[in-house]
């Protein structure tokens, strides 16, 4: 068993719905058990290029459609401020080893369809690893980033922040899923 | 009432109660209700009821780390690293940085030093124990035998629990008698197919979860200021509803009214008073967490409802002539058969089809199967039992994040309800060892002074043993149920303390030779201290600890007016 997949464990055990962030985050624990201390970092350690690599990723992860996308959000703030004050240096060496290469490849420069396919041959990369990977790490901070947003909640779900009842009921057409607002 | 005057007379109460949660709460109400002057002592800041609920209103985004915890602030609750402390809620666990304990073996003492206690952060399931919980130590010749038996709480679990209200649906069980309930939640569909098809494969009873909640509120809950649960499980951020039992929401509310309730806060309780002509306690004396002053409060009758590590330090730290070891401590049991529940095991399934199955609200319990094992005529290679809590629920947007693609499509698709999936996870008993064990450090102490607590405990082979069939019974029941891709887990770094049931170290007894307390919660050389948060237990029982809490307290509450009023204290 691996780390990960320990961690992931551990999340089920302890109610069952931690998404992968928080996960990372109980991973970043269990080494702080064994190891006993963190050096919280401070800054922002992108460019100004690299912050726009970083904003592309996000946009063609969750583009702006007839609802709105990463950019809308605020996704590539809120990434950079989770890269610093919630994980750890390997993640965020791994995280800018990432943007690295793709500002290598000049993935600004590549047309539309060529970014996409770039990110799809980093995704099947990613599958193969067994340790958390730059498309790991941006998909999820994006997911996240995009879907507890103001404006990603209310695109994209029925939010009930006080339902008065819970009750099964049978799934309507075109249903969205309900959120809660429960998860911090 | 100025609480700097100096003469003792001023300072005098008719009883002290140590701390604010679970059973200081019950202590405080009953106390007051019945006629006592009473000064709750908590060590904590002042929490007020829904105003200090500060982020119990507020939405995802308003959170800057979207719910997770900081690596700074992770490195200041490190005892809560497997626990539920998210952004929304960190802010009512003890910062373990300021306040250090030692772990000679690994132990996860989680606290909340402030008024309401863990009351606040409670798992809110709520279960009566069983006839043989109070049995099997004597039949089985583990630690000492139980002062009481199961009919003996009755009258107070009752009464407990209407003032309390639990939500659940009466199941005839002996290994888990009903309580007064309120209407049971629902199950969603895969539940019930899951009740179902163990009830036909294996003969094994399911019911919902048993937990704290006002499903329908009652004229007792109405009149402390509660009302309805609301369904938002946003529970451990506190309710500005009351919908779920809290000292802060019900019996600090219902003590208050009497009048007759005093609370001091910020004040650590550094030792029991002793008067060395009566050998009663006569007070306690106290230091102000931030002025470090030190105060003394006087009464005749004193509890300790400090939470199982907190109130067996004091009685620890309290040494005198009569009791140098430690008051109460004449066995040399202060401190130990620390027990926990043993959990972070189970199984876990996907689950196929149910597609047109959904739920609407967020349920704040789960389901519960309670113990088979070692019931009836089932018979295993280790002692006692376990239960599980769990249940099935659909897959949000975050199932993404290792889901294959990206863009507008897969935007879609993470609006809609993902697949059902679903966890069963065991609570196992742990047998009481006195070689488990806390005790107060020689060297280390806290910034007030104070003896640092020491942890020396784990896991015995009975637990180990137990672990196997929580495992593979899990994964048999999900199988039952004809559910796809099983796996049996079981989370290696499991050690004690993170069941946050901390029980023992303070164990009730007939016998003063090997038990520090009697049969109501008194301690055997000094009768006018009660204690009757965890420390008392004797054994722990394989389902949750806080409503035996809860009636003991009653129980020990309307002994000692008794007591008071016939002039035997």
């Amino acid at each position: 068993m691996n780390r990960r997949e320990a961690v992931t464990r551990v999340a089920w055990i302890l109610g069952g719905t931690f998404s992968a962030p928080t996960l990372q985050a109980m991973s970043r624990w269990e080494e702080l058990a064994t190891k006993g201390k963190l050096q919280p970092q401070a800054g922002s350690f992108l460019t100004e290029t690299q912050q726009a690599i970083v904003a592309r990723v996000t946009e063609l992860i969750i583009p702006k459609t007839d609802t709105p996308g990463a950019l809308d959000a605020g996704v590539p703030d809120f990434m950079e401020v989770m890269l610093r004050d919630c994980y750890k240096k390997p993640a965020q060496d791994t995280f800018l080893a990432g943007v690295v290469d793709l500002e290598r490849k000049g993935f600004l420069n590549l047309p539309p369809d060529q970014q996409t396919t770039t990110l799809k041959q980093i995704e099947t990369e990613a599958q193969k690893s067994t340790s958390p990977t730059f498309w790991l790490i941006t998909k999820e901070l994006t997911l996240l980033g995009y879907f507890t947003s103001e404006v990603g909640v209310k695109a994209s779900f029925d939010y009930q922040p006080i339902p008065g009842r819970f009750e099964a009921i049978k799934i309507k057409p075109g249903q969205k899923d309900f959120m809660y607002g429960n998860q911090a | 009432m100025n609480l700097n005057i100096k003469s003792e007379k001023a300072q005098t109460y008719d009883a002290i109660v140590v701390g604010s949660g679970m059973t200081g709460g019950w202590a405080a109400k009953e106390l007051t209700e019945k006629g006592l002057k009473v000064l709750m002592i908590e060590r904590g800041y002042e929490l007020k009821h829904v105003e200090d609920y500060k982020t119990a209103m507020k939405d995802p985004w308003e959170f800057e780390h979207r719910g997770k915890i900081s690596n700074v602030a992770a490195e200041e609750h490190y005892a809560t690293m497997y626990f539920s402390a998210k952004e929304g809620s960190q802010h009512l666990y003890t910062n373990d940085k300021e306040h250090p304990y030692v772990q000679k073996r690994p132990f996860n003492w989680i606290r909340a030093y402030h008024t309401g206690g863990k009351s606040l952060l409670w798992g809110k399931h709520t279960y009566r124990w069983n006839q043989e919980d109070f049995l099997a130590n004597a039949k089985q010749g583990i630690g000492i035998d139980w002062p009481i038996r199961y009919e003996d709480l009755v009258p107070w679990y009752s009464y407990v629990e209407k003032f309390v209200g639990v939500s659940g649906t009466p199941e005839k069980l002996a290994v888990l008698p009903d309580s007064h309930f309120l209407p049971g939640m629902a199950m969603t569909a895969p539940e019930l197919h899951l009740k179902k098809s163990v009830a036909q494969k294996l003969n094994r009873p399911i019911t919902i979860g048993r937990v704290a909640h006002l499903t329908k509120a009652q004229p007792q809950h109405l009149a402390v200021g509660r009302t309805d649960c609301q369904f938002r499980n946003r529970c451990s951020r506190g309710c500005p509803y009351g919908g779920y039992f809290s000292s802060l929401a019900a019996t600090l509310p219902a003590a208050r009214n009497t009048n007759r309730l005093m609370i001091v806060h910020n004040a650590i309780v550094k030792e029991i008073l002793l008067d060395d002509k009566t050998q009663k306690a006569k007070g306690v004396r106290v230091i102000d967490q931030n002025t470090m002053e030190v105060r003394e409060f006087y009464a005749k009758v004193i509890f300790l409802n400090a939470g199982t590590v907190g109130s067996t330090s004091i009685l620890m730290n309290s040494k005198s002539a009569r009791f140098p070891n430690g008051l109460g401590n004449d066995s040399d049991q202060l401190g130990r058969n620390l027990m926990d529940h043993h959990l972070a095991i189970g199984a876990r399934a996907d689950i196929d089809g149910f597609e047109n199955d959904y739920f609407f609200g967020a349920r704040p319990g789960s389901l519960y199967i309670p113990r088979f094992r070692n019931w009836g005529n089932d018979k295993r290679n280790y002692l006692r039992g376990f239960g599980y809590q769990g249940g099935a629920t659909r897959a949000d947007w975050s199932r993404g994040a290792t889901e294959t693609g990206f863009g507008g499509d897969f935007k879609q698709k993470m609006t809609q309800p993902g697949p059902w999936k679903i966890n069963l996870s065991g609570f196992g008993e742990v047998l009481p060892n006195p070689d488990n064990r806390f005790y107060l450090s020689d060297d280390q102490k806290d910034k007030w002074g104070l003896p640092q607590v020491v942890f020396d405990a784990d896991f015995g082979e009975n637990e180990l043993a137990m672990r196997k069939d929580i495992m593979n019974d899990g994964a048999e029941m999900l199988e039952a149920a004809g559910f796809k891709n099983v796996v049996a887990y079981d989370n290696p770094v499991a050690h004690m303390g993170l069941g946050i049931h901390e029980m023992g170290t303070a164990r009730m007894g007939k016998d003063p030779k090997t038990s520090v307390l009697n049969k109501f919660n008194q301690v055997h050389a000094c009768k006018n201290v009660f204690v009757t948060d965890g420390s008392g237990m004797t054994s722990a029982s394989n389902v949750n600890p806080s409503l035996t809490y809860m009636a003991l307290t009653a129980r020990a509450a309307n002994h000692a007016v008794e007591q008071l009023k016939a002039r035997s204290l």
